[in-house]
């Protein structure tokens, strides 16, 4: 009996302490980071927004209830020589414990990446185990901080709906994770997207602002910008190193007799010597399958001469502006399409002599674009109802 | 006390893959990059090969343990100093992997509590799982944890098929060359398996025909899981990231994203881990204080077990306190004469004698 007490006892001081409840952080003892906003401050200082849910808001707006004048959030913000220095102090402003595990959006301001060195942020990412890495990498036009605090009209927080916006426009490939390992990789360098806030005027009262796209970024090895490619050309150069998924496409017909629009899906690209030892002469085919949904010209599409002619055609609009676009960036230098990479694996030893100044010696690459695109339907409407 | 063989299996993949996941990936990417796998695989057969002689050894010597055989092939002398190398070795691998679980419960879960808690509960149920049922009660612990625990290991190497580029493993050869890849295989040789357990092990085995088997496919289980997780690693992370990540399959649980929907498998892979840590480190204690017992001549092993424990303790409590010493992985007196010699040259020399003894004697 006294020896089962004393087990009993024992147990009971083993279960009450070693369960680790002295490090037990309780939900409503802890901040949850949606997104955080990087700002140059000036004299090797940055400047950290966390964007912080409040839980009792968000509840209550999914009610039913209109969102109402309470935000669902706050922002607050603080400096710092370096990203964990900027943390504390933030943490210092705080009843709750900065918890930023289930962050969604980390967004730079454009200003930052041009004046200090970005390779710094992402240390921490790195070496502390309490990150995901799986939240978003965005570039932002003008302050990180206004970005973090503006009000969005569909979604309670502007990282979510930033977040929400990349993904439903089939952009899911630029986490933290992925711009690490790409910018690591010796023959590819980093495309980010680049967004901006848009006065949202039309509404008369100051409802919101929407977030839009401003255009993608080219970062070279040091992540500075070496130049800004506008939508179009972005999605095009997104196509183009293996990233894209679906997008929409415009084109004028011959003579500017009216425009075609087409869904591109199954976007994919492949990379080929084009004879197999010279590495300086590179073909870059683009595939998709092409769906046509908008035809304003004469063209009756239940022709199987029209479909074929349509095909040729749009096959010949997207390879030369692919290729505008492929110039474009090949003039700044920075090989975003992992064309270096290709010619690391399939020519190594030459390669050895090209890594070291790959951003010069990507412009001497002779790299030809070429489309293939299947025409999978035209539609449900022959010709145009008159 | 009786072990059967299918315990012995898993006794033996347990105590392998727990170093195999923690250490050898990380010290040979650090050299051989994308090639590290041809490391691990060079490792591994080497260390295949070294199992193969040290089970020679012990069928030769089927009703003794290490400590008895050897100071009857050597003379009582020489044998009890060489038995102290291997004695040297287990203490070794108890406080690295102590170190280990500590240190990571330190960083990733439990910031404030003191790291002389977390130790002493480790302690306290290793030390008890052996002084109350000794090698019985570990490996019947082994044969419950092991499916789970291999099972999970193997399955969780294919949970990032959105992230795999399998690009990502060319160039092969042409970036590193032989030379690293052969200093990969020379770092992490030596945390891939644990060979020597089963000069100790053997003796509790019920049938030693079977048991051999066991043992061998112990070891070939760990290295085709060291191999894969290798070049898992390579094709989700890539070289560049992979050398720098210093545990490199706790961040590859860490990476796993199903559909947004499966993350943090790494919840799943620590405890396991913790577990599998727990049977490493009582298998090795036990055979630590039965060998020194018999090394002795005091037949209370299980009292031996508390002073092993307690200087175990107060060791581990110093060579925290010790950067260099905490710190010795690379360590070339390690890597260059201990392993080798104890893997290697020992059993080797064993081998040769009792064969010839053997030979004489008929």
């Amino acid at each position: 009996m006294r020896r089962f007490f004393q087990m009993a006892c024992l147990s009971f001081i083993l279960l009450s302490t070693s369960a680790g409840c002295t490090d037990f952080v309780e939900p409503n003892q802890l901040a949850f980071v949606i997104g955080t906003g990087i700002d140059d401050a000036g004299k090797d200082m940055l400047e950290i927004s966390h964007q912080i849910a409040l839980p009792s808001q968000l509840s209550g707006s999914s009610k039913g209830g209109s969102s109402g004048d309470s935000e669902s959030f706050i922002v607050i913000s603080a400096k710092g020589k370096n990203v964990f220095e900027a943390n504390e102090r933030v943490q210092r402003k705080l009843s709750r414990r900065l918890m930023t595990s289930h962050r969604t959006l980390i967004a730079i301001s454009q200003e930052y990446i041009e004046h200090n060195n970005t390779n710094k942020l992402f240390d921490k990412l790195n070496r502390d185990p309490a990150n995901n890495q799986r939240d978003n990498i965005v570039l932002v036009k003008g302050s990180a901080k206004d970005f973090m605090k503006i009000k969005h009209p569909l979604e309670q927080l502007s990282s979510i709906a930033s977040n929400k916006e990349l993904q439903i426009n089939g952009m899911n490939n630029y986490s933290i994770r992925q711009f690490i390992i790409e910018h690591a990789s010796e023959g590819a360098r980093v495309l980010v997207p680049l967004l901006q806030i848009e006065n949202n005027d039309g509404k008369g009262n100051e409802k919101g602002n929407l977030v839009q796209f401003a255009g993608h970024a080219v970062l070279n090895n040091e992540l500075k910008i070496k130049g800004i490619l506008d939508d179009n050309d972005g999605l095009e150069a997104i196509w183009m190193l293996g990233k894209g998924t679906f997008q929409g496409l415009t084109i004028p017909w011959k003579n500017g007799n009216g425009t075609l629009s087409f869904r591109l899906t199954h976007l994919e690209r492949r990379i080929h010597s084009v004879n197999g030892n010279d590495p300086k002469q590179i073909l870059l085919t683009v595939k998709a399958q092409a769906y046509l949904l908008d035809n304003t010209t004469p063209l009756d599409m239940s022709d199987v001469d029209n479909m074929i002619e349509l095909k040729k055609y749009l096959d010949e609009k997207i390879q030369t502006d692919l290729q505008d676009t492929l110039n474009k960036v090949q003039q700044w230098g920075p090989d975003i399409f992992g064309i270096g990479e290709y010619l690391h694996r399939k020519h190594p030893y030459w390669w050895k002599s090209q890594r070291d100044d790959w951003d010069e010696n990507f412009k001497k690459i002779n790299v030809s674009v070429k489309a293939d695109i299947q025409l999978r339907s035209t539609g449900t409407s022959a010709g145009q109802v008159e | 006390m009786k072990v059967s063989s299918y315990q012995l299996y898993w006794l033996v993949t347990i105590s392998s893959i727990v170093t195999t996941s923690y250490l050898p990936i990380h010290l040979a990417v650090e050299q051989a990059r994308q090639d590290s796998w041809i490391s691990m695989l060079l490792g591994g057969l080497t260390m295949l090969f070294v199992t193969w002689v040290i089970l020679r050894v012990c069928k030769q010597h089927e009703d003794k343990t290490l400590v008895t055989f050897t100071k009857e092939l050597l003379g009582t002398v020489l044998g009890k100093i060489l038995v102290l190398v291997y004695f040297l070795l287990w203490f070794r691998q108890m406080t690295m992997i102590a170190k280990g679980t500590v240190d990571f419960q330190n960083l990733v879960m439990l910031h404030n509590t003191p790291m002389v808690f977390i130790l002493l509960c480790m302690l306290a149920l290793v030390v008890y799982a052996v002084y109350k049922g000794g090698i019985t009660a570990v490996s019947r612990c082994a044969e419950i944890i092991g499916p789970i625990l291999v099972l999970m290991f193997f399955v969780q190497l294919f949970l990032n098929p959105e992230d795999m580029n399998v690009k990502r493993i060319l160039p092969v050869y042409a970036d590193t060359g032989w030379l690293a890849i052969l200093t990969g295989a020379f770092n992490s040789y030596s945390y891939l398996t644990d060979p020597t357990i089963a000069l100790m092990l053997f003796f509790f085995a019920e049938n030693k025909r079977t048991a051999s088997r066991a043992v061998i496919w112990g070891t070939m289980t760990t290295i085709v899981w060291g191999v894969l997780a290798t070049i898992v690693l390579m094709f989700v992370t890539g070289p560049q990231i992979a050398s720098q990540l210093v545990v490199p399959v706790y961040s590859l649980t860490k990476y796993i994203s199903i559909l947004n929907f499966i993350q943090n498998i790494d919840a799943f892979y620590i405890p396991l881990w913790l577990l599998a840590a727990f049977i490493k480190l009582s298998l090795c204690l036990f055979i630590l204080s039965y060998g020194l017992s018999e090394w002795t001549g005091f037949r209370n092993w299980k009292l031996i077990a508390w002073i092993v424990t307690s200087v175990w303790f107060v060791f581990y409590i110093y060579s925290n306190h010790n950067i260099r010493l905490s710190f010795t992985l690379k360590s070339m007196y390690l890597n260059g004469v201990l392993y080798p010699f104890v893997y290697l040259v020992i059993p080797l020399i064993l081998w040769m004698i009792g064969t010839i003894k053997q030979r004489s004697k008929a």
